[in-house]
């Protein structure tokens, strides 16, 4: 019988008997839920979240309130918000947990931390490599000279030290380079076309996620070779040139075009690149500006910058350099690099740092690199007077202090003077504002005080439209993964100026982020007490005494085993149950902080099951797995409910046959798969529809992928099975990639050979061959086809007409006897 | 599980406690070997008591009274009673619960089919459901639990060698017709040979070579030393797999393949639903799917087969057999649909039989008990019965691959009843050695009092451990299936 009812003034055609949270739903009316599962028993403590206001009724559950006459509802009045907000404000009380790893915030490549190291832990390298590179296309590079912005901030380090996230990076990538990467899922080319000036790694990572999104990329240099500062700065012993050749390579080979030896502003201008039909361009030349400290005959001194540049070039006479008494000034990358080259020419090299070992902004560790060699370091200590000698320089030098704005102040009384063959300055490099006069577009680029391209911090386009700036060229020296950020930035901002559409923007969601603390002092010890300290995986060093005599690299990446082993110190922070969590949904949608969460950690986590965790601290209480299972395989208590005594008791009795509906219904995390360790959101992952491979009820299943890889597999609510699989179902996936696949056609002339591998061409001609041979001297019948159980209909189909349409036999049969 | 739930009734015969036992209103520990015996005496006390449908049974059944008649003369409850080692009020009890039901469905998995007599035993149950009037109503039949995923597609794909695709006859003039105008080319008019025959043949050198798409022959086959043995004899042999298989060893070509997430294509379960399944993701190397090898080699051969995708081909599959007409992938994208289908418009067929039978009348089969080939002897006393575990998937090549199934059940496992154990001095977790004349196995045992006396239960998952080397020779005398189920073993402890 139909029924009039009216929800938010509208009217709307329901059936008796039907229930008011299913109208809702269907009307597309937002009414939330955590507890409701359709065609099952209530809880015994319902979540009261899906209440409405009926006219005249009041406030009622709308999951349990059946349709008997017409009435008026209501589903956002104040009263009903207010109930909601009260019972989430509970919730959250009781809730003890992270939503997101604290060492993903600080990365500027914003990379999934988290979930690379979870890859790595399974063995599984080539989906941690693809995982890595939806962000950051040179990892190899990364992997050897990123300054680590995550690592200071890892949890582990409140148990013993944090996780090598970088050299973990490091390894998947050197992995890769040698054994190869998942295949990309590549669009073919489109017609637009987009310049980028400058292939240091911002202009790459742009040209790069340009690539991937179809659009046709030119890149200019004005060198002969792609890398910028990588190849014309970083030396070798740090960054081996095979390494960053092949890196390099590989991206240049899905399809982007360069082209070497053109100097903007000498072979081109914007206006040039705009007549040629490119509708974009991306400026990212660096900073090739020399930084001056500002002390008396500083022009006098050699410019390091220049030095490393003409050095990687092999434009310098090495022999020159042995035996020399050499001065660095200013403790920069350059400095640090040029200090190390030096050493190898056989030169002793001597930094002077106007201030302490502290304050310098590269990473202690490359100093450490630096002193083993034989560099030395004089700190808070800065050059007054330079003079050039007949033969070599003499440096007057000054101890200093720092005033109350902590500048540097001089300290006059303490001068005294050095000689040396050679003097460096190396305070850094800077932007130069020279483009404005290469043309009329450029002419019109605004630049900020200090004489640097402006940009819009969002969108990275400059005040010409169409025309973007990135990387250390926008922002002065920087680093190396913040301009590969700042390219894949500027890559989404063409591609949405491209397509005219508005970029979209991030939600920014730390209100709702659940932490269970930021600060080590915040930090519940009994959380931390759950894991046992194992020593951080260190790289092995080569002995300082040879490494000076050569240009090979020093550190030597971490083998496979200590990989998986360290990827296993992983604290797993993040929660791994955020893709399916409708409380944070929830959360953010009813706008209710996490502030006042719970800070103390009240359950153990179980891992006894071997297939899933429990973390009872995320529970909240709904009792969906203990209705959902068809095997009423867990025990499942709570105890007052919603307050703060509230007790749960969880637990898998000898019951249970592994199939993992539970987790898949639990719309917290708080039960979640082993197998899955990589946190994701199902915006981002595609949702294959698939049947389950191994038995013949065929369940219908749902295949997560992202970047190539099933992430994990859930029952489709479909007949015959409904959403229900077995274990094999929803577990058994991870077969596919399993390095046993063949993956290449092999042949032999005989048993007593070994196989050969061979092109597709060449076995399919062998068996075509042979096959043909025997019918022929044999007959027909003298040749067997199977079919396969485990292959498709249309497999099947094929093979049996390659039997008896061409081959003229009814020898035909399957393994349906197995 | 939602049936139990609504409160349907549920007979459970197995020769172990398995977990449906628990639920079930009625269980039957039967001997292993004896599922006729079972069938037939529940039809004796059906026709003896009078409960059968009389009015379906005329109208539909063309030789009740010589049924009748072999029944009631062959079958009386005490032989049955003393085949299955069951308690004749037991087989009474069954026989009303089943037959005074409103509807009911028959299913059984290999336990059925994996017997000498498992052709039969399919006509016994098929039988019941015919005395009883339950076919063409919702929950009604008698069906195999098809075992592969994509057993029942195989068939209906031709994957046979005594019919073309959708069990249509190639001697059929109009059905021949049909096919020749769609593949543009004549078809074979002589009879094709099951693989056992083909086996067979390869050993006596008259077969010289052989094709195997995803199907590990020389793993999977009972008897298995004989398999060995006709593979190595062949001058040419192909296998095409997603993993090596164990012929490969006997093999010329190995040709990689792409597994189900690598590749599109459908299956059909065993209500004859065909589901689509898409590509999740890429295939490693250079494996291509199956569908792509085949056309290439076509080509090779000097057709001119340009398939594009498997969508193409389930259209021309569509062409050559008429019930897969309204099969298109377009129309699975969503959901599947259970042939037959014979339009593009056709919503599909989910109850066969409704408006009446193929051939008119049912036909009731005399189904005759074969015991089992072998039957436990002094020297070799016990009875092994392969089992499949949930955890795992037959050979197990994919399912031992799975790191996460790999814990749950990571070596092979014999089941012995705890009883038995302790007479040989087997405790739990030991190993054991498990022989007869064919071969022996290494297993670790377990002890579970869900297994019966003088019975071994075991899997073929492993490749260390090849259970199919015991496999008794005999098979099934119509389909020949291998009798994975009854064999005579001994057993004993490893020092
Ligand atoms: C010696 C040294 C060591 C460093 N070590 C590290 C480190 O260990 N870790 C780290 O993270 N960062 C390091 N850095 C910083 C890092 O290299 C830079 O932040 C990063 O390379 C900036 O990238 P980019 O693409 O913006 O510019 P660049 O890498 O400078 O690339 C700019 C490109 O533009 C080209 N170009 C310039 N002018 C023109 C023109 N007019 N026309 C056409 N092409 C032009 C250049 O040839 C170059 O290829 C180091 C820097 C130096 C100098
Ligand atoms: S323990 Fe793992 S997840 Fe947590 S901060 Fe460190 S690397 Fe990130
Ligand atoms: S474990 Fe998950 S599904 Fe179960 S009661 Fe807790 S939150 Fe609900
Ligand atoms: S269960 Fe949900 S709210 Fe809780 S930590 Fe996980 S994602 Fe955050
Ligand atoms: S009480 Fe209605 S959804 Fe929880």
């Amino acid at each position: 019988m139909v029924i009039k009812i009216v929800i938010n003034n509208k009217e709307i055609q329901a059936k008796k008997g039907e229930i008011l949270l299913e109208i809702a739903r269907r009307e597309g009316f937002y009414v939330p839920t955590l507890c409701y599962l359709k065609d099952k028993s209530y809880p015994k403590n319902p979540c009261g979240i899906c209440v409405v206001e009926v006219k005249g009724e009041g406030i009622v559950r709308s999951c349990n309130y059946v349709i008997e006459r017409e009435i008026e509802v209501e589903t956002d009045s104040p009263q009903v918000k207010n109930i909601r907000k009260k019972i989430l404000e509970n919730l959250v009380a009781n809730h003890y947990g992270d939503c997101k790893a604290p060492c993903h915030t600080p990365c500027p490549g914003g990379l999934n931390i988290q979930g690379y190291i979870g890859f790595i832990a399974q063995g599984d390298f080539k989906a941690s490599l693809a995982l890595i590179k939806e962000k950051l296309p040179i990892p190899a590079v990364v992997g050897r000279v990123c300054p680590r912005f995550c690592e200071p901030v890892c949890r582990r380090s409140l148990v013993d030290q944090p996780v090598a996230i970088n050299n973990l990076k490091r390894f998947v990538a050197d992995y890769c380079l040698e054994h190869g990467e998942l295949p990309l899922d590549l669009p073919p080319l489109n017609e637009r076309r987009v310049a980028v000036v400058g292939a240091g790694p911002a202009g790459i990572s742009c040209a790069y996620f340009l690539r991937l999104k179809g659009y046709r990329v030119t890149v200019f240099d004005k060198e002969e070779e792609p890398g910028g500062l990588l190849r014309y700065g970083i030396p070798s012993f740090k960054l081996p040139r095979e390494v960053l050749r092949k890196e390099l390579g590989n991206i240049f080979n899905l399809g982007i075009e360069f082209q070497g030896g053109k100097v903007w502003g000498r072979d081109f201008t914007l206006r040039d690149l705009k007549d040629r039909g490119f509708e974009a361009i991306f400026l990212a030349i660096g900073a090739r500006k020399e930084r001056f400290f500002g002390f008396q005959g500083e022009e006098l001194a050699e410019s390091g910058f220049e030095f490393l540049y003409k050095f990687n070039k092999e434009l310098i006479n090495l022999k020159e350099y042995e035996g020399k008494k050499i001065a660095i000034l200013g403790c920069s990358y350059t400095a640090l690099e040029l200090s190390r080259v030096l050493r190898r020419l056989g030169a002793s090299v001597s930094i002077y740092y106007p201030r302490s070992r502290m304050e310098v902004t590269i990473p202690q560790r490359e100093i450490g690199y630096a002193e083993k060699e034989g560099v030395k370091f004089i700190y808070v200590t800065a050059p007054w007077i330079l003079e050039k000698l007949e033969r070599g320089y003499r440096v007057t030098f000054v101890r200093t202090s720092l005033t109350e704005k902590k500048e540097i102040k001089p300290l006059p009384e303490t001068a005294f003077e050095e000689e040396f063959d050679i003097v460096f300055r190396a305070w850094g490099e800077a932007p130069s504002d020279e483009f404005k006069n290469f043309g009329d577009l450029e002419a019109e680029l605004e630049t900020t005080a200090e004489g640097i391209i402006k940009v819009n911090p969002q969108t990275l386009e400059t005040s010409v439209r169409g025309v973007f700036a990135g990387g250390d060229f926008a922002h002065g020296a920087k680093t190396v993964i913040q301009a590969v950020a700042a390219g894949r930035k500027a890559a989404q901002a063409i591609s949405a100026f491209l397509e005219g559409k508005p970029l979209k923007k991030a939600l920014i969601t730390v209100k709702y982020d659940f932490s269970r603390g930021k600060r080590a002092e915040e930090f519940d010890s009994n959380f931390l007490d759950l894991f046992v300290p194992e020593e951080r995986a260190q790289l092995k060093e080569r002995d300082p005494v040879k490494r000076i005599h050569d240009f090979e690299e020093v550190l030597i990446g971490l083998t496979e085993e200590e990989a998986i082993k360290e990827a296993n110190r992983c604290l797993r922070c993040g929660c791994l149950g955020i893709h399916k969590c409708d409380f944070r949904e929830i959360i953010i949608k009813e706008d209710v902080g996490v502030s006042k969460a719970r800070k103390k950690i009240k359950y153990a986590i179980q891992k006894s099951h071997p297939l899933i965790e429990v973390d009872l601290n995320k529970c909240i209480a709904c009792e969906k797995c203990v209705r959902i299972c068809p095997y009423e395989a867990i025990f499942f208590r709570v105890v007052n409910k919603g307050t703060p005594a509230e007790y749960i008791t969880f637990r898998f009795t000898e019951r249970c046959v592994n199939c993992g509906a539970c987790v898949d219904v639990c719309p917290t995390g708080s039960l979640t798969k082993k197998n899955l360790l990589v946190p994701y959101s199902r915006s981002e992952a595609h949702a294959v529809k698939s049947v389950c491979g191994y038995c013949g009820v065929g369940c219908n299943l749902t295949v997560w992928v992202k970047n190539g890889t099933i992430l994990e597999v859930t029952g489709r609510d479909l007949p015959p099975n409904y959403g229900f699989t077995c274990v094999k179902g929803r577990f058994g996936f991870e077969y596919y990639k399993s390095p046993e696949r063949l993956a290449y056609p092999m042949i032999r002339k005989d048993r007593l050979r070994e196989f050969e591998r061979v092109s597709w061409d060449t076995a399919l001609e062998f068996v075509a061959e042979n096959l043909m041979k025997i019918s022929q001297e044999y007959g027909p019948e003298s040749l067997g086809f199977l079919c396969s159980a485990r292959c498709s209909n249309e497999e099947n189909y094929l093979m049996q007409k390659i039997a008896r349409g061409i081959f003229k036999t009814n020898n035909v049969d399957n393994p349906a006897r197995v | 599980m939602k049936a139990l739930d609504r409160g349907a009734k549920c007979i459970v015969a197995d020769p172990r406690r398995i977990f449906f036992a628990e639920r079930s209103n009625l269980f039957l520990p039967l001997r292993p070997g004896s599922n006729i015996p079972l069938l037939n005496g529940m039809a004796y006390v059906i026709i003896k008591e009078e409960l059968y449908d009389n009015e379906f049974v005329e109208k539909y059944v063309e030789n009740f009274d010589s049924y009748r008649h072999y029944i009631l003369s062959e079958w009386d409850l005490a032989k049955a009673s003393r085949y299955t080692g069951l308690k004749p009020f037991l087989i009474e009890q069954a026989a009303y619960l089943y037959s005074q039901a409103k509807s009911a469905l028959i299913l059984w998995g290999l336990g059925v089919s994996e017997h000498r007599a498992g052709s039969y035993t399919a006509m016994a149950a098929a039988n019941l459901a015919t005395l009883c009037g339950f076919w063409g109503k919702p929950g009604c039949g008698a069906m195999p639990l098809r075992g592969q995923n994509n057993v029942q597609g195989v068939c209906d794909m031709g994957g046979l060698p005594y019919v073309l695709p959708g069990y249509q006859s190639y001697l059929d003039p109009t059905t021949k017709l049909r096919f020749q105008e769609v593949w543009g080319t004549s078809l074979p008019d002589r009879e094709g040979k099951t693989l056992p025959t083909l086996l067979r043949e390869a050993l006596s050198g008259k077969v010289k070579g052989l094709y195997a798409m995803g199907y590990d022959v020389a793993m999977s086959h009972g008897d298995i030393g004989v398999v060995w043995k006709a593979l190595s004899n062949l001058e040419f042999f192909v296998v095409q797999d997603i993993f090596m298989p164990l012929s490969g060893k006997y093999a010329h070509v190995v040709l990689p393949a792409a597994s189900v997430f690598e590749k599109c294509g459908t299956f059909t379960n065993g209500e004859r639903r065909v589901q689509l399944f898409e590509k999740a993701v890429s295939p490693p190397g250079e494996a291509l799917p199956d569908w792509l090898i085949l056309t290439k080699l076509a080509q090779k051969l000097g057709y001119n087969w340009n398939y594009q995708s498997p969508a193409e081909i389930a259209e021309e599959i569509g062409r050559v057999w008429p019930a897969w007409k309204g099969i298109l992938h377009s129309r699975l994208k969503e959901r599947g649909i259970q042939w037959p289908c014979p339009e593009e418009d056709h919503p599909g067929t989910p109850i066969l039989f409704t408006t009446g039978f193929p051939k008119g009348k049912i036909h009731l089969a005399m189904a005759k008990h074969i015991p089992p080939f072998e039957e436990p002897t002094s020297q070799y006393p016990f009875l092994l019965v392969t089992i499949r575990r949930l955890n795992h998937y037959n050979v197990g090549s994919m399912s031992r691959r799975c790191p996460s199934l790999k814990k749950l059940y990571s070596e092979p496992i014999i089941d012995i009843n705890p009883e038995d154990a302790k007479e040989f001095g087997i405790y739990e977790g030991a190993r054991v050695r498990v022989w007869n004349d064919r071969g022996e196995v290494i297993f670790r045992a377990h002890l579970e009092e869900r297994v019966p006396r003088g019975q071994l239960y075991t899997d073929f998952h492993f490749e260390t451990a090849l259970t199919n080397l015991l496999v008794s020779p005999g098979l099934d005398e119509l389909m020949e299936t291998p009798e994975y189920k009854v064999s005579a073993v001994a057993i004993s402890l490893l020092s």
